[in-house]
């Protein structure tokens, strides 16, 4: 049989030192072709999750308070050191560190919206300068504190599981299980609550929503902590399947907004198909060819969709 | 009062300001200082560019990415094929410039913050595609890149720039000046007037005849082209490029330098950039606190001083003087 | 027949905002488009202007198929429009509104322009002076170096008129332009529009306000995006399918 051998992604430095080319870590190196099949559909489907936990959020804020959260970077980044912070130094128990953090990250986000955001509502340049300045501060802060030498969170759960002659990671599984669950309840809190409806409502049309006398500043409240709760949820997941890092949030800020294009400006529930696709390509194509060969693909995925069709897969029309 | 109405005060000022930089050399001879010199006037370009590009209601993420076109373009020419830095870095512009209308095209489907958005994606895909061509542009950074060529003609000048610093500064001097001059003539002509239309309603102005979308990229194309000018220049200065100098964070950086200086004035970003090329300077002790100063000064300005720093000089004026509208074409920054 | 929709409709998903429109203009007539909120008129304008492509049907002007073509290509073919809100550039003053607006007659070149030749100077020169024209034209001269958001209501309104016709449109389309104006303002307008008319435009507006019913030679009633009535003013006040459908609205005759 023969070993698998993943293609050596191109050298990154810089900015973006998260590595999802490093899907096939080493010890899930395996020998039988099925394997390898039912391997990759579980990072496809794991990697889809973590991409659209991250969009769903950042699609969120955009679509409700037509802000483009750049800073989203920060908070998975945040949420992920966070939690490191109260598993291991703190001691906590690790499920319960994520669920800390996400609620920090979400009560950040209150502050976010009232202080940062809700000030500066319609004015596109100040909120740009503000996200980029946040995401600055934060990684800075990071960085002065915490080093930027790379450490792990350690994993969820571990183990492998063998079923119908096929192994798979437990902690992929787990996460993706997680993080399915998460969404969904996400989903449900959108379709069937009132403030989830509002929600949609505001991001669909403001002024109308305003008119029907939805509080627009509780819904952009309730947005935003959704928002960063998942990013923060997706940054420690990410933490321990792979790894910590004061930069980690770029790459997947990347995913985010090319998932948006996607899926089409105002579009939240396409943000699923979309983050379905990309993850899946994400997980598939670097074994076919290199790593940074794969992100040209995105990026190629999202110059076709502006050429041919701005309003993505289910966007309305501009 | 200052700032007389159709003023003499501001032309004289700018004179005498370009007579004190002409004159740079001969009172400050540390060579450092210098060389932040020649840093700051080769940002000037690029982030009076940027600006150009914002005069059209797109603010790119992107642009240190273009920087890193020209530079790298013209660096690699001139260091494979061995023709002349005076040549190659005209073409580093046009190379950024091309590439700027190849992906701009798609790009300026979407307006305003969505294209800031894509913008994103765009800056990154360049520097992964330079990064990707190690073959020629190096694993670790692109070295060997020839400097500028001597000048010479027999009996009149002899100009060496190799490992000189003073011949840079003139030559970058010059450059600025140049490249200013033309931003500020297309800004104050029909064509910045046309854009400053197409920013404040699109709709209204492709109501007139305008076709906003090929407008949008003509200036994406102009700020890139300057922009990779400054980076080609950057390139046979430094001798050496790395990708991270034209990564996300510079583009932010970018970004940064304009809105602080401030976007309503052409000499916003000269301000600005001057300010805050200079500030991490000053602070080298501080190497890891730079971007958490330069984070909060971000912060400063965006909550108190929305206009920025060139926005007060306006808010002086007012108390003082008459403020001019500045909005007309024609006027002076 | 200046211009001329067959079978135009537009749906959003699954909403229909025009349904089947047929109708004509005429040069040298003053057309009112008139319905209850909703009914479709600014999207009719929309899908003649280019701003949205048309599910069905087509757009005829002087002859040629200007059906989807974009907005710019349609101004250039010579019809001008306002808009409902915000007709105008907030941030220039009233003059470079105008001069602004001034995009296509005369064209320079980006050449020209860069260069600052004399021809591109004589042209800004001739628009300077056509643009001063047609502020006085307007009644506007007098705040010609005013901020254009800050502005008042009406001459706003006024304002964007004036911005339209510097493409020297055949056709001019405006989108409810005396709404919320006063008396006089109205007064004035209609004036204005009257004097257009008499120097050959041909006028196609949108209205809520009765009063300028009698301005117009011909009025077509849409509803929910169907036509449901055409003919002249008097006949179309005493119709029962318009007196239903503004039932109710505030804006009966």
């Amino acid at each position: 049989m023969m070993a698998i051998e993943v293609k050596n992604p191109a050298l990154w430095s810089g900015f973006f030192r998260a590595l999802p080319e490093k899907i096939l870590s080493p010890k899930d190196k395996i020998n039988l072709p099925p394997e390898l099949l039912a391997q990759v559909a579980l990072n496809a489907l794991m990697l889809s999750s973590m991409y659209i936990l991250m969009a769903l959020g950042f699609a969120i804020l955009l679509g409700v308070m037509r802000v483009l959260n750049f800073a989203h970077a920060v908070i998975y980044m945040g949420g992920g050191y966070i939690c490191y912070q109260l598993a291991i130094v703190y001691g906590l128990n690790q499920w319960l560190s994520l669920m800390l953090a996400a609620i920090i990250m979400g009560l950040f986000g209150l502050f976010l919206e009232r202080f940062c955001f809700r000030p500066f509502f319609g004015d596109v340049n100040r909120t740009l300068v503000m996200t980029l300045a946040l995401i600055v501060i934060i990684e800075s802060v990071v960085n002065i504190l915490v080093g930027t030498q790379i450490r792990s969170l350690p994993a969820f759960a571990s183990g492998i599981i063998r079923t119908g002659g096929v192994s798979l990671s437990v902690e992929r599984l787990v996460t993706f299980i997680i993080s399915a669950a998460l969404l969904l309840v996400i989903i449900f809190f959108i379709q069937k609550t009132k403030i989830g409806q509002q929600m949609l409502a505001v991001s669909q049309d403001d002024t109308g929503a305003v008119l029907q006398g939805i509080n627009i500043y509780r819904v952009s409240a309730v947005a935003t902590v959704i928002a960063c709760a998942l990013a923060a949820v997706a940054g420690s997941l990410m933490g321990a399947i792979f790894s910590l890092s004061p930069y980690m949030g770029g790459h997947m800020l990347v995913k985010a907004i090319e998932i948006v294009i996607l899926a089409g400006i105002g579009s939240i529930g396409g943000v699923l198909v979309a983050g379905l696709i990309l993850g899946t390509i994400d997980a598939t194509l670097p074994i076919l060819m290199s790593g940074s060969a794969s992100d040209v693909v995105g990026l190629g995925i999202v110059i076709l969709i502006l050429l041919f069709r701005p309003q993505g897969l289910f966007g309305h029309e501009a | 009062m200052k700032g007389m109405r159709g003023g003499l005060t501001k032309p004289i000022c700018y004179t005498v300001l370009i007579i004190l930089l002409i004159l740079l050399p001969l009172f400050i001879t540390k060579l450092y200082y210098i060389h932040i010199f020649i840093k700051t006037l080769l940002y000037i370009i690029v982030v009076s560019s940027l600006r150009t590009i914002a005069l059209s209601g797109q603010v790119s993420v992107a642009h240190a990415a273009f920087m890193g076109i020209g530079g790298y373009f013209s660096g690699v020419i001139s260091k494979e094929l061995g023709l002349t830095p005076w040549l190659t870095m005209p073409m580093g512009g046009l190379a950024a410039m091309i590439i700027a209308v190849l992906i701009g095209y798609p790009f300026t489907r979407v307006r305003a913050i969505y294209f800031s958005m894509v913008s994103l994606l765009g800056g990154i895909a360049i520097v992964n595609m330079i990064r990707v061509l190690q073959k020629w542009t190096g694993s670790a950074g692109l070295a060997g890149i020839p400097p500028l060529s001597p000048i010479n003609i027999p009996g009149l000048i002899n100009i060496t720039f190799l490992g000189q610093k003073v011949p840079y500064y003139y030559f970058t001097l010059l450059l600025t000046l140049g490249s200013l001059l033309v931003l500020y003539r297309i800004e104050h002509c029909r064509i910045g007037m046309t854009w400053k239309a197409i920013a404040q309603s699109y709709l209204v102005a492709s109501s007139v005849g305008i076709n906003e979308a090929g407008f949008r990229v003509l200036a994406l194309a102009t700020g890139c082209f300057f922009a990779g000018i400054a980076g080609a220049s950057y390139a046979h200065y430094n001798l050496v490029l790395t990708p991270d100098t034209f990564s996300f964070l510079p583009s932010i950086f970018l970004v940064m330098y304009m809105l602080v200086g401030g976007s309503d004035r052409f000499s916003g970003p000269i301000i600005g950039t001057a300010i805050l090329v200079m500030v991490p300077e000053l602070l080298r002790g501080l190497k890891e606190f730079t971007p958490l100063i330069m984070g909060a000064i971000m912060l400063i300005v965006v909550f108190l001083m929305p206009q920025g720093i060139a926005g007060m000089f306006d808010q002086i004026r007012a108390k003082y003087g008459e403020v001019r509208n500045r909005k007309v074409p024609g006027n002076a920054a | 027949m200046l211009l001329e929709t067959n079978g135009l409709t537009k749906s959003f998903g699954g909403l229909t905002a025009v349904s089947n429109l047929d109708m004509h203009i005429n040069q040298g007539e003053i057309v009112g488009l008139i319905g209850p909120n909703g009914a479709g008129k600014t999207t009719t304008f929309n899908l003649i202007t280019g701003i949205h492509r048309p599910t069905e049907g087509n757009v005829l002007f002087e002859g040629s198929n200007i059906t989807g073509k974009k907005p710019h290509l349609v101004a250039r073919r010579g019809i001008g429009r306002t808009f409902q809100l915000a007709s105008l550039f907030p941030d220039f003053t009233v003059l470079v509104n105008v001069v602004a607006s001034f995009y296509l007659y005369p064209k320079s070149g980006f050449w020209e322009t860069l260069l600052n030749t004399s021809s591109y100077r004589k042209k800004e020169e001739y628009i300077l002076g056509r643009a001063t024209e047609i502020l006085q034209l307007l009644g506007l001269n007098d705040v010609k170096d005013e901020l254009a958001g800050n502005l008042p209501h009406g001459y706003q309104k006024i304002l964007g008129v004036a911005r339209a016709l510097a493409v020297k449109p055949k056709l001019l389309l405006l989108d409810e332009p005396i709404a919320g104006m006063t008396h006089k303002e109205i007064e004035f307008s209609l004036g204005a529009f009257e004097k257009m008319r008499s120097q050959g435009m041909t006028i196609l507006l949108v209205e809520h306000n009765m009063e300028i019913m009698g301005l117009c030679d011909r009025i077509i009633v849409l509803n929910f995006g169907r036509k449901i009535a055409e003919g002249l003013p008097k006949e179309v006040r005493q119709n029962k399918d318009v007196i239903q459908a503004y039932f109710g609205s505030s804006d009966a005759a």
